[in-house]
């Protein structure tokens, strides 16, 4: 019987493009989540306390869901619920259907939910259009592929497959050249942005307390699926809750550590309503949670989706996502060691085998943010304890072989006298097959002999030499107390927060120009006359326009495709990330800071507040918010890291020292 | 290890009926034979007094760690289960953290490298218990092993269900011990040793790997 995951493993480790791809990922990112973590030095604690919520959530996640839903609702959003795909998938058709006769065309940003769902194909065969938006995703779905990584689709692919692809599907001139490669990309997706009639996105947490939803991207092809379409459907599975915004800055604290490397991604989302004359929707999507809470398996829903997992597991450094199929072929979205977890629990016994690929070295749990005991977990799927293991077959997932030399073994083993004579029959046995050397070369088939020999048994084994003589009086040890040598990296806390926000920020490739209040028009015109910019998109009362126009500059008050600056005055700044908060409001500033290339943050000292806990509960009384880290950004292709992508390249912070007026 | 101990003035007790502890059948998911190897392990051990102690660190990462989810369910085997976890060291654990012995007198002339082996220091958090004893090697140089933290590709039936990938571990770990430049590689685990010798041998490499005891029990300083 052939098994098709371990054909899977044997392309995986054939193919040498594949694995040079799979090495730099893993370097990178493990490197990038341990340097992360040296800006954290609580994490430790902050990790405790994220399995602690997460735990807390998923023992009472109907109450959880139930303020949710209520909460979301009041706030104008439509919240529906799906048992599984097909319900899922109707519920779409519902509501497309409800406003559109015509083709549709749908822009859709990274939701690993909808890879359960596989809506792509659902919607397509009803004639609907859907583009990937994400970097990565567009990458595999112009190949026809599904993403071989929940954070970096297109993992497995290096630039001259991207350069190829471009050149046959999309006409462009081959290049090998990232940047431009990202910029053709921007160009054809920033035309599907402006004329979609639905935006779908992921959502990375619900907000029991306040009904809102936190998404968290890089490119910035979230904010535009969930800000320029008419409609908004984003996608989540029921389990993915935080109880507040304590709970929120907790996990926000973690998640883009263990998933980039990033203290905060460049754009972080909490949205609370649709915006003006914008329909917005939740589909919450249960297709087998529910199975696996009430299952041994239930700590796997903690996960947060963050991918840290993957990077630091050496078997998935080896085969990549998309070896992780089924008995029958198929591929489950999940891969790495939380897909081997939930995927047999999910989507069928067919899955189980993926849980016999781990030599449970642990290196999983150490990179989980939640700290989920996956190894724990991967035996517990291999003891046939998750929920849809009624395959009589074999629920294990073992080989035949495997399985009756265990059940031998574990016969013999509950005997010493056998287990005594059963080492001496091995200890002759090798000798006999390896007389003159002390090991043994076993055949390809064994598994053992695939790539080492095995050392022959000992003929007299220990028990067999160890005379349990007269025993000496033991000396009286002094017990030492254990030192435990905990090394915490030392965090170097500037002195001011205004420091701090200006290193921050200019560490994720932000700048910043100090000024007093009365010099701030002035200084953003210099700024805009070095850029030969004469019109801008400009957030009421925050320049003074009477100096804008007699510098020749003309202004509007509405978003415009093809204006090429932005300006707003951001609601506060974050010290510890360098970030600015924006929302939604009038003249509509919120795509002031998304559609131009340039966007400019007028943000006033006092503002700054100490960390994104402190800045939170600002985002309950907005419809839309975003906490921006700096430019847009994306690593889709190779990690190579390039700015600049969905939205604004630059980002520039006027900050106005209010203290004193000179 | 009888010989450290011995040499320490402790007594050194072994049980002849004891057999494994079945962390080969747990690992594999078939629980209940681990069950029943587990049921005679603790039998076994619980006709004895003193501390238990393990030349393996994964056989004690069994006891202390799974042999409470294989009892979670029978609260009377559980309570025996963990009466026993509680009298099991891992060997450096016990001499370090327990005895709080660090130079047991070894001598060793020449340079070793050190495998923390996974169920040891992901599984149990020890990692500076077996390095301070090396440290405290007479004549011995310890030089890094680069990439340490990664798995050496046993994982018991895991080697032999998918030896492609564990395989391309071995390879590693072997061409990592080349890059440290140490002669001889220390485990403080019997399933590292296995494997890591039989790895070294096909490959034929001059390199060796022994385990913790053997240099920590060498006073003549032979290599």
């Amino acid at each position: 019987m052939t098994n098709p995951f371990r054909a899977h493993i044997r392309q995986s480790l054939a193919n040498e493009a594949l694995q040079i791809a799979l090495d730099a990922n893993a370097e990178r990112r493990v490197h990038g989540r341990i340097a992360a973590f040296a800006s954290l030095p609580d994490w430790k604690d902050r990790r405790n306390q994220a399995h602690a919520i997460r735990a807390d959530v998923i023992e009472h996640l109907d109450r959880y869901l139930e303020t949710f839903i209520f909460n979301a609702r009041n706030n104008g959003i439509t919240v529906h619920r799906a048992k599984d795909a097909a319900e899922a998938i109707n519920i779409f058709t519902n509501i497309i259907r409800a406003r559109h006769d015509a083709p549709v065309l749908i822009a859709k940003s990274k939701s690993m939910v909808s890879e359960e769902l596989d809506l792509n194909r659902a919607l397509e065969s009803k004639g609907i259009r859907v583009v990937e938006t994400d970097l990565g995703e567009y990458i595999v779905q112009l190949r026809g592929e599904k993403p071989a990584h929940i954070i970096t689709p297109a993992v497995h692919l290096r630039r001259q497959e991207v350069g190829q692809l471009f050149h046959e599907k999309l006409s462009e001139p081959y290049t090998e050249d990232i940047p431009t490669l990202v910029n053709a990309a921007r160009r054809v997706l920033r035309e599907v942005f402006l004329t979609a009639d639905i935006g779908v996105s992921g959502v990375n947490f619900g907000i029991a307390d306040t009904g809102g939803i936190c998404i968290v991207t890089n490119e910035g092809n979230g904010r535009m699926v969930t800000t320029l379409p008419p409609v908004h459907i984003a996608l989540m599975g029921m389990e993915r809750l935080v109880r507040n915004f304590d709970d929120l800055a907790i996990m926000l604290s973690l998640l883009p550590r263990s998933a980039t490397g990033q203290k905060l991604s460049v754009y972080t989302q909490i949205i609370h309503q649709p915006l003006d004359g914008q329909q917005r929707h939740i589909l919450l999507l249960d297709n087998g949670r529910t199975r696996l809470r009430s299952s041994p398996l239930k700590e796997s829903l903690y996960c947060i989706r963050c991918g840290s997992c993957l990077n630091a597991c050496p078997v998935f450094r080896e085969i990549g996502g998309h070896a992780y199929v089924g008995k029958n072929g198929a591929l489950s979205p999940y891969s790495g060691p939380i897909g081997s977890v939930i995927s047999a629990g999910l989507f069928g016994s067919n899955f189980i085998p993926l849980a016999q690929a781990s030599s449970l070295c642990g290196a999983c749990k150490d990179a989980c943010p939640v700290d989920i005991d996956l190894p724990k977990l991967l035996t517990r799927v291999r003891a046939g304890q998750s929920p849809l293991s009624t395959s009589p077959s074999s629920p294990h997932g073992l080989s035949t072989l495997s399985t009756i030399f265990l059940r031998i073994y574990g016969r013999v083993a509950t005997h010493p006298k056998l287990f005594a004579i059963s080492q001496r029959f091995a200890a002759l046995g090798t000798r006999l097959v390896s007389p003159f050397s002390a090991m043994v070369r076993l055949p390809a088939f064994t598994g053992w002999g695939y790539s080492k020999d095995l050392p022959r048994f000992a003929s007299k084994p220990f028990r067999a030499q160890f005379h349990r003589r007269e025993v000496k009086t033991a000396r009286k040890l002094e017990k030492i107390i254990r030192k435990t040598v905990e090394s915490i990296p030392e965090t170097p806390i500037s002195n001011s927060r205004t420091e701090q926000f200006i290193t921050e920020l200019t560490a994720v490739g932000g700048h910043l120009t100090r000024t007093s209040a009365n010099e701030l028009t002035e200084k953003v015109i210099e700024l805009l006359k070095s850029r030969d910019v004469n019109h801008i998109h400009l957030e009421p009362n925050v320049l003074d326009e009477n100096a804008l126009q007699q510098a020749g500059i003309t202004v509007s008050h509405a978003s415009n495709p093809a204006t090429r600056v932005g300006v707003t005055k951001a609601l506060c700044g974050v010290a510890d990330t360098g970030s600015v908060l924006e929302a939604d409001g009038e003249g509509g500033k919120i795509h002031a800071s998304l559609l131009p290339e340039l966007h400019i943050a007028v943000l006033h000292k006092s503002d700054i507040l100490p960390s994104l806990i402190d800045a939170l509960p600002l985002t309950r009384q907005k419809k839309s918010t975003v906490v921006i880290t700096g430019p847009s950004r994306t690593g889709d292709i190779e990690m190579s890291l390039t700015i600049g992508v969905h939205g604004p390249s630059e980002v520039h912070v006027f900050l106005v020292d209010d203290s004193n007026s000179q | 290890m009888v010989d450290i101990f011995h040499r320490l003035g402790i007594a050194v007790d072994f049980v002849p009926d004891q057999t494994c502890c079945g962390q080969p059948n747990f690992n594999a998911g078939l629980r209940t034979e681990a069950r029943a190897i587990a049921q005679h392990t603790i039998r076994v051990f619980e006709k004895t007094t003193g501390d238990i102690v393990m030349p393996s660190g994964s056989c004690a990462h069994m006891i202390k760690h799974n042999y409470p989810e294989l009892f979670a369910d029978d609260p009377a085997w559980l309570a025996r289960a963990q009466d026993l976890g509680k009298r099991v060291f891992e060997f450096t654990e016990y001499l370090v953290d327990y005895l709080g012995i660090i130079d047991v007198g070894a001598q060793w002339n020449g340079t070793l490298t050190y495998h923390p082996s996974c169920h040891i220091s992901r599984g149990m958090h020890i990692d500076r218990q077996p390095r301070a004893l090396l440290a405290n090697v007479r004549g011995a140089r310890i030089v890094d092993l680069p990439h340490a933290e990664e798995c050496c590709g046993f994982g018991g039936i895991f080697s032999i269900e998918h030896p492609e990938l564990s395989a391309e571990w071995l390879k590693r770990k072997v061409s990592n011990l080349e890059m440290s430049g140490a002669p001889t590689l220390v485990v403080a685990e019997a399933g590292c040793l296995m494997h890591l010798a039989g790895g070294l041998h096909r490959q034929k490499k001059q390199q060796r790997v022994i385990h913790i005891a053997e240099v920590l029990a060498n006073r003549g300083g032979k290599q």
